[in-house]
This record gives structure tokens, C-alpha cells and sequence, in this order.
């Protein structure tokens, strides 16, 4: 029979004593140690200390609140002549839309993100990004050539299956390919395509989310996971997906079938309002997107090689690691990546994440991608079949370690601008802290121009 | 705050954590107990479903004569479910592997299943009275350290040994 009351001290150990404060204590006499009582709150105000008087000024450690994200103030925050010098200026930079993106006009230019694609708020950014547009006063990027070189793929892929055109974006750690992935989302949201754009899908195996179990699919669903996803979804491609029709009848569990005809918003709605059917109308609705040709699709994924780990953090009932494969979001995302299911017209664009320790490039993904593994691989070492299933056909599309000059300045001039520099702004500053870098975007920034006092 | 078998559990704290509140269940055990309920690492007590809550009561109540984990047949590759709604495909039967002797012997000196035979709060500190109690019935070296509450495990009594001159007693884990 177990003990009913947690705080229950062993019989005849308890000797209640009362302190100074008025409460009481137990005191342990003998036998394991009592439990942690709650934490003393002392009072505020003057306490006699002997002759002197003693302000005791202490914080109810039950009622500490955790510390909120750091937000810059705004401009209307700082009126006082005192913030005189950090007055913000407002960033005027043009804006990324399709029709200004040329070689001539954007190449190594400062362009912000539109507010208008709400992509950025809904879909949320990698947590790298995050930081940055938190410091910065606009969610911008500065346009490469590969940049260009990708939309062009892009607007190639548009008219052709998803099947040609898997590309996975490679290169080393602060090179800057999650940004040419956001950029690669925003413009095709600018171009009409229907964007589904995942900034961390290493959240889908690193056990972060619900899972459970169906006998159907033989695989664990993800339900959370699947209905921020369709949640997100909906709120970025409203208008597109409230053109499309469904073609066929989808049958829901416990619930009246989507009617053939029906707007795809009805069957993504059947998912947000009972959370339970997010994974199997996830499935359905990406199984509609990919038979439509009206529309170009695009599947955005970030952290791309988390997808294809050996095993995930997930753990099954005989606590066996669970793989990748037999999640249901993962499954989905490495159906499409691999070329086992394809969007009639679209794309399926990856970017690879060099600088995480949890989730490293698999052997399997960079041989597949022509990438070089940091440790000896010979023909001994095992390449699990599925996983080489899973990456057959995939291209590389390799980002450029180093910044131009030209698009090192562009960045330095915002952040400048935006009053982030705490050293003079000039030549010499920039030169020292992109040869530091070596042109990696990544360091220049963060450990060049943020990390500076002096030149 | 959720209550499972009197222990109060934090809605903050991560579960996997929270059930560690409970004498018997450390780290690993916790960590077994999720799989088993299918309960994410990051989840948080508050975020626990009540069949998950149930689940965890049933379980913790009498483990040994819980029911021994389930198997799910998982889809391969090439595998492709059937519509929503249709009654899942037949399981595939599991293929018998004949182990040979010397693997035979290796498995079962693997650390089995250990909520199979998990004990928690009164049951394990009856368990560990009773061990204790037979080690002085028999009149072990072990029992009569336990008899004059000194350290059993060959620590040094000339300094130190505080802890078992408090602790160390027939009686304990009353």
C-alpha cells in the first residue's frame, strides 16, 4: 500500500517545532531525509538586527518569473533626450519581390522580406534567423548570385514534377544556406506557388512532439506536429488552396467524408478541428496538392539531414529506437525528398544543417550528395538500404563559403545602419573583420561586427 | 498538478523527470516507463493525456502483473496503408530466428526489461527491510553492521561514518 501523502514523515520520527517565523517545522529524526519543503518567503521591509535596522528586500522565490526573450525597444520607446544617440532610424531597403530580383538590380543588395507572404510569422524561421531579426529592425537578406542561381532553378522547376527537381542546399557552417532556402521560399510565395516551408524538422525525431502509435499506417503519428503544420499551412496559402477542389471523396475516421469538389481548406479544417485526424488529413491533403497542376508546389525543409538519421530519439514500447521512416511526418517529407511521391508541377528544396552536433550528415546522405565524410568509410563500414534508398536522386546545390566583398558590404551598411556597431564604421574595420571570417556570413556578422569593440 | 498514487507532480516539470519522484523509479526507469506510455522526452506533466495519466496509475499500481509491452508491426519503405477509415492490413506474421546456443546465453546476460519486474515505494522498502532482516537472521558480518548501525561496505570508522551511524539500522526503510 503506498503512502498517501507525499510530506508524510515515518511514525515516530516527526517532531514538530515551531520557528521563529511562526511556521512550522518538522525535523528529521532518523530514517532517509525529509522531504524539501516549500521555499521560505520572507517578508519585505526593516528587520531589527541587533541595534541597527536591516531593509530585507527578497523576491518570493515560488513567484519568480522566467526572464522574456530579449525585444529591442522601439523608436516610440525612446523619446527621452537621454536615448538621443540610439535613436533607430528606420531601415529603408526595397523589398524582395520577384519582379525586382535581376542581376542587375538586386545582386548583393540588402532586400527585406515582404510582410504581405506571411510567411516569416507563420512558418517561423531557424533559430539562428530568429536571433538576428529579433536584433535587426527588418527580416532581411542580402541577394547572392546563388541566391539568383536558385530562383532560376526554381522558375525552371515550376513547369516539371517535384521528381527532377530535389535539390538539397550544402556547404559549411555560417555559409548562409538557410537563408537562400527562406529567400527561396519567399519568392516562390511571391510567384503564386503553394509553400510549405518547415525551418526545424529536426523537431519531428528529436522527440520533442507527441507520438502514438496507429495499427493502420504501421508507423507512429506525430498529431501536434501534423496540425501546427496544417495550421501554419493554411494561414500562408489561403487563397491559393481556396481555389483548388478536391478530386475524389477523402474519408475521415469517426466523421462524414471530404465531398469530391469540396475547397481543400474544408479538408484541412476537418484536421485543425480535431487534432487526432491532423496526421491522416496531412497525408491526404498533400496527396491532393501533388495530383493538382494549377498550382506549382514547394516542400521547404530546413535541418535537412535530421530527416535522414539512423535512428531518432524516439523510443518504442520495448524501448528500441524508433526510425526516422516509421514517423509519420518524417515519412511524408522523405516520401516526397526521395521521389517516391512527386507534385505533378514543383519542387522539394533542402537545406542542410553543418553545425549541429545532435543531428550530423549521415554517410548515406553525403555520399548521395557527393559531400566529403569526416571519418574513414571504406566499403566495410554499413550503409543502412533504406536510408540509401531515401537519398537516391538528390542534387547539390553548394552555397559559397565566402561573402563577395560587394555582399559583405551590403550587410555591413545595414547593420551599421542599424546601429549595431560599436566601433567606427569604417575601412578598415570592414576589411579586418571580413579577412577574420574568411567571408564566412555566419562569422562576420556574429564574431565580426557584433563581437567588436575595437577595430 | 497531477496526482498519480498520492505523489504530487509538478505541471511544470518534464515527465520523464517528475516520475522520478517516486521511490524506486530513477533516470533510466523513468525513461523506460515513457517509452512504454509513449511519452515524448519534452513532455511536460501538464501536457499529459488522461489515458496517459490512467495508463501510468494502472501501471505503477501492481507492475508486475502489468501486461509485458505491445508489438507494433511497422511499415517498411514500400509499404502503402490503407485509406482512412478501412480496417488495418493483416499483421505479417513475425519470423521465428533460431538462436544458437551461444547467442541464447549472451541475451539473457543483457539487462532485461526492467519494469517487468519493477518495485516501487512500500513494496521495495519492504523488500530491502527483508533482506536486511535476513541478513542478521542468518548472522551475516552484514546483518551485525546493520545491528550496530556501522558502515557495512568496509568503510573506515576511526574517521567519517556519519552517515551510516545516522542512517544504518534493522529497521530501516520503515
Amino acid at each position: 500500500m503506498l503512502s498517501l501523502a507525499s510530506r508524510s514523515l515515518p511514525a515516530g520520527s516527526a517532531l514538530a517545532s515551531a520557528s521563529r517565523n511562526g511556521t512550522v517545522q518538522s525535523v528529521q529524526v532518523r530514517g532517509y531525509a525529509a522531504p524539501k519543503g516549500p521555499a521560505k518567503i520572507q517578508k519585505q521591509g526593516f528587520v531589527n538586527k541587533g541595534k541597527k535596522k536591516k531593509f530585507i528586500q527578497t523576491v518570493d522565490p515560488n513567484k519568480m518569473k522566467r526572464i522574456p526573450a530579449f525585444k529591442p525597444l522601439t523608436a516610440n520607446q525612446l523619446k527621452s533626450e537621454i536615448f538621443h544617440e540610439d535613436v533607430k532610424t528606420e531601415l529603408q531597403l526595397p523589398v524582395f519581390r520577384p519582379d525586382a530580383l535581376t542581376e542587375s538590380n538586386a545582386l548583393a543588395k540588402v532586400m527585406e522580406f515582404p510582410t504581405q507572404s506571411n510567411l516569416i510569422n507563420r512558418f517561423g524561421v531557424p533559430k539562428n534567423l530568429n536571433i538576428e531579426y529579433r536584433i535587426l529592425s527588418k527580416s532581411c537578406a542580402v541577394v547572392r548570385d546563388i541566391t539568383l542561381t536558385a530562383l532560376d532553378k526554381l522558375d525552371a522547376a515550376s513547369a516539371s514534377s517535384s521528381k527532377d527537381n530535389r535539390v538539397v542546399l550544402t556547404g559549411s557552417s555560417g555559409c548562409g544556406k538557410s537563408v537562400v532556402l527562406l529567400q527561396a521560399a519567399e519568392y516562390c510565395a511571391g510567384r503564386g506557388w503553394i509553400v510549405m516551408y518547415v525551418p526545424r524538422v529536426h523537431h519531428t525525431v528529436d522527440s520533442s512532439t507527441a507520438y502514438i502509435y496507429d495499427s493502420r499506417t504501421r508507423t507512429y503519428l506525430q498529431p501536434r506536429f501534423s496540425w501546427q503544420v496544417l495550421r501554419r499551412f493554411l494561414d500562408v496559402n489561403t487563397t491559393l488552396l481556396q481555389d483548388l477542389k478536391t478530386t475524389k471523396e477523402f474519408p475521415v475516421e469517426r466523421k462524414a467524408p471530404v465531398q469530391a469538389g469540396s475547397p481543400l481548406t474544408d479538408l484541412i479544417n476537418v484536421g485543425l478541428q480535431d487534432g487526432s485526424l491532423a496526421p491522416s488529413v496531412l497525408s491526404s491533403l498533400m496527396t491532393e496538392l501533388s495530383r493538382q497542376k494549377t498550382y506549382p508546389v514547394l516542400l521547404a525543409l530546413d535541418n535537412f539531414q535530421a530527416l535522414y538519421t539512423r535512428t531518432t530519439r524516439y523510443r518504442d514500447p520495448k524501448f528500441e529506437a524508433i526510425k526516422p521512416y516509421h514517423l509519420s511526418v518524417p515519412r511524408l517529407f522523405l516520401e516526397y525528398a526521395s521521389g517516391k511521391k512527386t507534385f505533378a508541377r514543383g519542387a522539394v528544396v533542402g537545406a542542410l544543417s553543418e553545425g549541429r552536433a545532435d543531428f550530423v550528415t549521415p554517410l548515406e546522405l553525403c555520399e548521395a550528395l557527393g559531400l566529403p565524410f569526416p571519418r574513414p568509410a571504406g566499403p566495410y563500414v554499413r550503409r543502412v538500404p533504406e536510408i540509401v534508398d531515401y537519398s537516391q536522386g538528390l542534387q547539390k546545390l553548394a552555397v559559397p563559403e565566402k561573402l563577395s566583398i560587394d555582399e559583405a558590404a551590403s550587410l555591413f551598411d545595414v547593420w551599421n545602419t542599424d546601429k549595431a556597431l560599436h566601433s567606427l564604421p569604417d575601412d578598415d574595420l570592414f576589411m579586418s573583420k571580413y579577412s577574420e571570417a574568411s567571408g564566412n556570413a555566419r562569422a562576420f556578422v556574429w564574431k565580426g561586427l557584433l563581437a567588436t569593440l575595437t577595430s | 498538478m497531477v496526482h498519480i498514487l498520492g505523489k504530487v507532480l509538478p505541471d511544470s516539470h518534464l515527465a520523464r523527470h517528475a516520475l522520478t519522484n517516486f521511490y524506486g523509479i530513477g533516470r533510466y526507469t523513468a525513461h523506460r516507463l515513457c517509452a512504454r506510455m509513449q511519452i515524448h522526452d519534452r513532455c511536460r506533466v501538464r501536457e499529459l493525456t488522461p489515458a496517459q495519466i490512467l495508463n501510468l496509475t494502472a501501471f505503477l499500481s501492481s507492475p508486475t502483473s502489468a501486461p509485458s509491452a505491445p508489438k507494433h508491426p511497422l511499415a517498411s519503405p514500400s509499404f502503402i496503408a490503407p485509406g482512412p477509415g478501412k480496417a488495418p492490413a493483416a499483421a505479417p506474421k513475425p519470423r521465428i530466428v533460431e538462436k544458437d546456443a551461444a547467442a541464447q546465453a549472451q541475451a539473457s546476460t543483457k539487462r532485461g526489461d526492467p519494469l517487468k519486474t519493477l518495485k516501487i515505494e512500500t513494496e521495495l522498502k519492504k523488500e530491502i527491510r527483508e533482506n536486511i532482516m535476513h541478513q542478521r537472521m542468518i548472522g551475516s558480518y552484514v546483518g551485525r553492521r546493520h545491528a550496530l548501525s556501522l558502515p557495512v561496505r568496509g568503510q573506515n570508522t576511526q574517521t567519517n561514518a556519519k552517515t551510516a551511524r545516522k542512517l544504518n539500522r534493522l529497521g530501516r526503510y520503515n
